[in-house]
């Protein structure tokens, strides 16, 4: 299965400046941040909603259907155990089900779910030479951004070093599955230290690669690839300030909040 | 901007590319030199190959041309290396990058980026340039390795020849003075290395310097000069013609020497013969009544076949019986199709054909790993899918192409010992299979060594043991000698021949012309997921046509022979023919 998320598209969210870019991802990650009521959260849901079908990173979401399913189910029914304000409506012993517990935990489930949905939006839209760029931007140092993106060319490697691991180990008759949970994770030795060595020996072979292009040389190198900035760029920093801004009003005047009663 | 290293001679034209002197090194924590007083000079436009063993210095010396030692990997460094006429004394890795241009190994490990054209440009972005010249030198880099007109694929949908194509374009963009191979063709396929092999040539052609480290003598006979590295010293500098006919001195350096060349020496013709061409031309001057046919078997004294399948093997039930098998990977193109074919006790088969042929696919179906879409495999008249692929591990052994895929445990022994504990054996059966397969791979000495500081022959072999350790009837080695110098090829195929002479079924997935020939006894040849040949390795020699059409090129004793109409596999087998004319 591909890991790389990105989508090759021409649509407004790809041609954004990266930086941009960047600053929409951490305005999305400001705005779901201060508010839990899911009424609150349901604009900005539906923001997500409106940017991936004009992204067309349906097929993204797709893939991970699943994976948002579980995050909104298992939170909500966390808090349903954790968080035991407000009347009852059904008293489970374990389970506290009351009004507040459930708004408050379907709330956390749709955060979770809305900060997936936006880093998915985002890889979906952006290569990793233009999150570099879009860090760099925002005053992260070169070597660090590059750090950043090398890490996301490197995983897929790293997975399908671990699955080749996991098969050599299995073909000489190791069991996984033995034993309880600690016994389990126990169990995965076998795996852990040959892609870790793995790791090492390829992190080594690309630093040496990358010293022998001259990485490193001058601290801000020059970009081959041309970012001018539009109007359109302009428009969306607008847009995603005043959506920051509000976010922290509604947190601000306790709009956001789950009331007990 | 980049900034070349400033020539110290006024005229550029006597500055040679590169100058080595006296320099030495020895690794941290090591007690042995990697190199001891290496000196040569390399003049502007020539082409040098390095060759020698695993460990003779090879890569060593390569890595102190651009500064990856001292600076990169420390020791001990003394000598004096300069590129373009000048002294590297104290530069960085980065700043020396604009001057040598390093091509390595491993291709997946030096491409960063998700765009060709963006991928020739990192270089030029590290060194500062503007984008105009930037982009007025990517074109005609990548047209002088031949992927004009792949500027924006992704590099990782490349097939490995282009990725490594790519990364010399990324290299010839900033325009060095001397280009470094570090054996650029190793983990490719044959049609790769002809790709990467064609394109050294032309930069040849160019005038550009290069140094090639390689570990087949075969395709650097078109250098100027060879060096023959020994326990980190040049041991022998010389054009190819002189170099390549010394051919006990490339066994004991553990070169494969040139095969045609076994065949003249062999005949008492002292000559090197720089290509097929040519040593036909020798021989047939030797011995004028050779016969002449393409094609077509010996008219007379055939050479014998070499170990052909015994009547016991071809009568006994299958191991494996495959049956119109095809598979698909979710979402991509069908990787196998209505393939059949059965595996016998006792066999040795070679399974040949390009990267994405389904070579490796097969194989992890047989070994029930993954599971037929149509079709089924068989296991001893067992259905594959109704067993899980640990349940079978002592009648089918798979090992894997990278033995560092499997290495964990921090002893030889306690790698060994893994499988049959896996199954729940009593410890003193575990001990004496131990013993017994330590024995088998020549690793007895190194029971209690820590596996990761074996070097990659001994680590092979010990991923050989530790899945002979469940005594499999049938063992199948995915590309075992990628990698590994000519001594530790031999080595390995010595012990592979010696377990199928204790009766163990062999499937052999490789790309390595002389090792089919000179080893297995049935070849299957797969061309994308469809099986092209299945039949006796001569037969599969002697159809020149599927031979054309395949991809697979020959030994080039072969080839020989066929002028002749003969089907030799072997120097040796070649030898014996021609002197029944002498």
């Amino acid at each position: 299965m591909p890991i790389y998320l990105y989508i090759e598209r021409t649509g407004v969210l790809h041609r954004l400046h990266p930086t941009v870019k960047v600053f929409a991802l951490f305005v999305m990650f400001w705005s779901v941040y201060w508010v839990d009521h899911p009424l609150a959260l349901l604009p900005l849901g539906l923001l997500m909603l409106a940017a991936a079908q004009s992204a067309g990173a349906w097929p993204n979401f797709y893939r991970l259907r699943w994976l948002f399913i579980m995050v909104i189910l298992f939170t909500t029914l966390a808090w349903m155990i954790f968080y035991r304000r407000g009347p009852a409506l059904v008293d489970l012993k374990i389970i506290h089900l009351s009004r507040a517990s459930l708004l408050f935990g379907f709330g956390r489930g749709l955060k979770l779910a809305e900060l997936l949905a936006t880093s998915v939006l985002f890889l979906s839209t952006t290569k990793i030479e233009e999150l570099a760029v879009g860090l760099s931007t925002l005053g992260v140092p070169y070597r660090a951004g590059f750090a950043i993106t090398l890490a996301f060319r490197l995983a897929p490697l790293f997975m399908d070093s671990a699955v080749t691991v996991y098969q050599a180990q299995s073909l000489r008759g190791y069991d996984f599955n033995r034993g309880g949970p600690l016994e389990r994770i126990r169990r995965y030795v076998p795996v852990i230290i040959p892609v870790f060595m793995g790791a090492l020996r390829k992190a080594n072979a690309m630093a040496m690669a990358l010293e022998a292009r001259g990485f490193g040389r001058i601290s801000r190198p020059t970009s081959f690839i041309e970012y001018p900035l539009a109007a359109r760029d302009l428009a969306a920093a607008i847009l995603l300030l005043a959506i920051g801004a509000v976010y922290f009003m509604i947190y601000y005047t306790g709009y956001g909040a789950i009331a007990l009663q | 901007m980049i900034t070349k290293p400033q020539a110290v001679e006024p005229a550029a034209a006597i500055v040679p590319a590169v100058s080595v002197e006296n320099l030495g090194f020895t690794y941290h924590g090591s007690d042995r030199r990697a190199l001891g007083g290496v000196s040569f000079v390399q003049a502007r436009g020539e082409m040098i190959g390095i060759i020698g063993a695993s460990g003779a210095g090879k890569s060593t010396l390569a890595k102190c041309l651009n500064r990856i030692i001292p600076e990169f990997e420390g020791g001990e460094f003394r000598g004096v290396v300069c590129v373009g006429g000048r002294r590297l004394d104290g530069m960085r890795v980065s700043e020396v990058a604009g001057a040598v241009g390093m091509v390595f190994q491993d291709f997946e490990a030096q491409l960063f980026s998700t765009n060709v054209a963006h991928e020739v440009a990192f270089a030029m972005e590290q060194a500062g340039m503007g984008r105009e010249e930037m982009n007025a030198r990517i074109g005609p880099a990548l047209e002088a390795v031949g992927l004009a007109g792949f500027e924006h694929r992704d590099p990782t949908t490349l097939s490995g020849g282009e990725k490594q194509r790519l990364a010399i374009a990324a290299v010839l963009a900033l325009g060095p003075d001397v280009i470094v191979m570090d054996e650029p063709t190793t983990d490719l396929d044959p049609e790769g290395k002809a790709e990467v092999f064609a394109l050294i040539r032309k930069l040849r052609a160019r005038g550009l310097s290069l140094l090639i480290i390689e570990h087949e003598t075969g395709e650097l006979r078109a250098c100027d000069r060879l060096m023959l590295v020994r326990a980190g010293e040049i041991i022998a500098d010389a054009p190819p013609a002189h170099l390549l006919t010394r051919l006990e001195l490339l066994e004991e350096c553990g070169v494969h020497p040139p095969e045609l060349n076994q065949v003249l020496a062999a005949l008492g013709i002292t000559h090197h013969a720089p290509d097929v061409d040519h040593g036909e031309s020798l021989l047939r001057g030797l011995i004028p009544d050779l016969p002449h046919g393409p094609g077509s078997r010996a008219r007379s004294g055939a050479p014998r076949p070499a170990a052909a399948p015994a009547a016991a093997e071809k009568a006994a039930r299958p191991l494996v019986e495959i049956e119109d098998l095809s598979f698909s990977y979710p979402g991509g193109p069908r990787v196998l199709d209505s393939v059949s074919l059965s595996i016998r006790p006792g066999e040795f088969i070679a399974i040949i054909g390009q990267n994405g042929s389904g070579k490796t696919t097969l194989a992890k179906q047989i070994v029930g790993l993954l599971r037929p879409e149509a079709g089924r495999v068989l296991i001893e008249g067992r259905d594959r899918t109704t067993l899980r692929p640990a349940e079978t591990a002592q009648e089918v052994g798979y090992v894997f192409q990278n033995p560092d895929h499997q290495i964990f445990a921090a002893t030889v022994e306690d790698e060994v010992a893994f499988g049959p504990r896996n199954f729940g054996l009593p410890p003193e059966e575990v001990e004496r299979r131990c013993a017994e397969v330590l024995s088998a791979v020549g690793l007895e000495r190194e029971r209690d060594s820590d596996p990761f500081l074996l070097g990659k022959g001994e680590r092979q072999r010990l991923a050989v043991a530790s899945v002979l350790a469940l005594r499999p009837r049938l063992l199948i080695l995915d590309e075992p000698t990628t990698g590994l110098d000519y001594r530790e090829q031999r080595r390995m195929m010595k012990l592979v021949s010696e377990l199928n002479g204790a009766g163990i079924a062999i499937v052999i997935i490789t790309h390595t012309p002389w090792l089919v020939a000179g080893y297995a006894r049935r070849v299957v040849l797969m061309r994308r997921g469809r099986l092209l040949f299945d039949g006796p390795v001569r037969e599969f020699f002697a159809d020149e046509e599927l031979l054309r059409g395949s991809s697979f090129r020959p030994p080039e004793v072969t080839t020989l022979g066929r002028r002749f109409g003969v089907v030799a596999l072997t120097a040796a087998e070649l030898v014996d023919w021609l002197r029944q004319y002498r």
